[in-house]
């Protein structure tokens, strides 16, 4: 491993600041770096103290971060890490997290750049989740929690350091979005009545995983009444139909967060998973005419040429078009609510598994500690 | 399009205003800096083909002109 005072004094590895708190984030406001919070100063200390979770070389680039398809060194990643406030083992975790959003399937480039006021959703799975004390119950998308508040900072902050997705420049998002500060959670397996979202797609459950979806805020879905399965889903799927989402538009992969409530009562009518799959695609559409007559005339009949061509008025317009393709996710605390996250659209949800240099699945991230 | 500048073919992207520096800067991180930003009026979606149709027509004069003085 290369000494890091070496690396720093490689050209534009680093800088000279007063030792100041002030000063150094005056002169981070200066160079355009950061979110617009305070950032604690990436000191040589600290920077070290991060990179003591990290068993790559520390100059290697883990990715290319698009628009400015700047190098993911973990070097890079623990000053922007020690920026966010991250502890030292959450490390692991940012480096997963900005591998698997670098993805080709992905598409990070259009992620950051687009219009449109996505931002890479992370959910994280696993024991590494509850070792992390990331939260997945109670105000799970909110503030309260060191692990999703800082390891989310830390990816949003790789994404405008490193990736460049300044605003205005890199990142056109028309609105922006407050998932654009901080966006990661863990599911609630223990409360969830399924299995949960990593082992779905292919990993045991001992492994930490990842899973990124280019996607929107969370809507709410409020559901106090119903009692059945078909009752709770029918919520959902009529919250799911709307005219305005760019899923509509693509073989997209939405994200329904389930409170373990909602998912109990949906399971315990006999669904299984899949089962609530299919019954949200085949119940989330809205009749063709609740789309303005340009967007039906200029885009569904040309996108969906096969289906809408000459369809009625009443057609239905079906806002998921596989139902495998619908990522549910079991989240949050006490309460009869769910979510709906529509995503960006030409993306594909990735999961990543933390594995150490060896190729082994990792059971904890103190395995990445060097001794 | 980067690749196709850098294989020495004609080439240009035609953007609208609000993302010329967007533009900019793809252009440098794809290694083609004096790649040409043809930039129409903002906005282009949304518009009535007669619309879309002067946005081509303030796009065409710059495009010949790179053709022509590629042929040269």
């Amino acid at each position: 491993m290369t000494a890091l005072a070496e690396l720093l004094r490689a050209p534009g590895a680093s800088v000279e600041a007063e030792d100041d708190f002030d000063a150094v984030n005056e002169l981070v406001r200066a160079r355009g770096w950061g979110d617009g919070l305070p950032v604690v100063p990436p000191t040589e200390d600290r920077v070290r103290e991060m990179l003591a979770y990290c068993d790559r070389p520390w100059h290697e680039p883990v990715a290319e971060i698009a628009p400015r398809y700047g190098e993911a060194t973990p070097l890079r990643l623990a000053a922007n890490a020690v920026m966010a406030g991250c502890e030292s083992r959450y490390f692991p975790l940012l480096v997963l997290a900005i591998e698997t959003m670098c993805e080709e399937p992905f598409n990070l480039y259009a992620i950051q750049a687009t219009t449109h006021l996505c931002a890479p959703l992370v959910i994280v799975n696993g024991p590494v989740a509850q070792e992390l004390n990331i939260n997945s119950g109670h105000n799970a998308f909110g503030p309260g929690h060191r692990s999703n508040a800082t390891l989310g900072r830390a990816i949003r902050l790789a994404l405008l350091n490193i990736g460049g997705a300044t605003p205005g420049s890199g990142d056109m998002s028309t609105f922006g979005a407050p998932s654009k500060y901080s966006y990661l959670v863990a599911e609630n397996e223990a409360a969830s009545p399924w299995e949960p979202l990593h082992v779905e797609r292919g990993f045991p459950a001992e492994a930490s995983t990842v899973t990124v979806a280019g996607a929107e805020c969370p809507h709410n879905v409020n559901d106090h009444e119903s009692l059945t399965a078909e009752g709770i889903l029918t919520t959902i799927a009529g919250t799911m139909g709307i005219a305005g989402s760019n899923d509509v538009y693509y073989a997209a992969q939405p994200v329904v967060v389930m409170s373990p409530e909602h998912a109990r009562t949906v399971a315990e009518g006999g669904f299984s998973k899949m089962d609530a799959k299919r019954f949200l695609q085949q119940h989330a559409h809205l009749p063709l005419g609740k789309f303005s007559r340009e967007n039906i005339e200029r885009r569904l009949r040309v996108t969906w040429q096969e289906r809408y061509a000459n369809a009625a008025t009443d057609a239905p317009v079906f806002l998921v078009q596989n139902a495998q393709d619908i990522i549910i996710a079991v989240i949050g605390g006490a309460g009869k609510h769910s979510a709906y996250l529509p995503t960006f659209g030409a993306t594909r949800a990735v999961t990543g598994v933390l594995k150490r240099r060896n190729g082994k699945y990792a059971r904890s991230v103190e395995e990445f500690r060097k001794a | 399009m980067a690749e196709l500048r850098k294989r020495g073919l004609v080439t240009a992207v035609i953007c609208s205003d609000p993302f010329l520096t967007l533009g900019q800067n793809q252009a440098r991180v794809f290694g083609v800096p004096d790649l040409p930003l043809v930039v129409i009026q903002h906005p282009l979606g949304g518009l009535a083909l007669e619309g879309v149709k002067a946005r081509a027509a303030a796009a065409t004069p710059p495009l010949v002109n790179l053709i022509k003085a590629h042929s040269r």
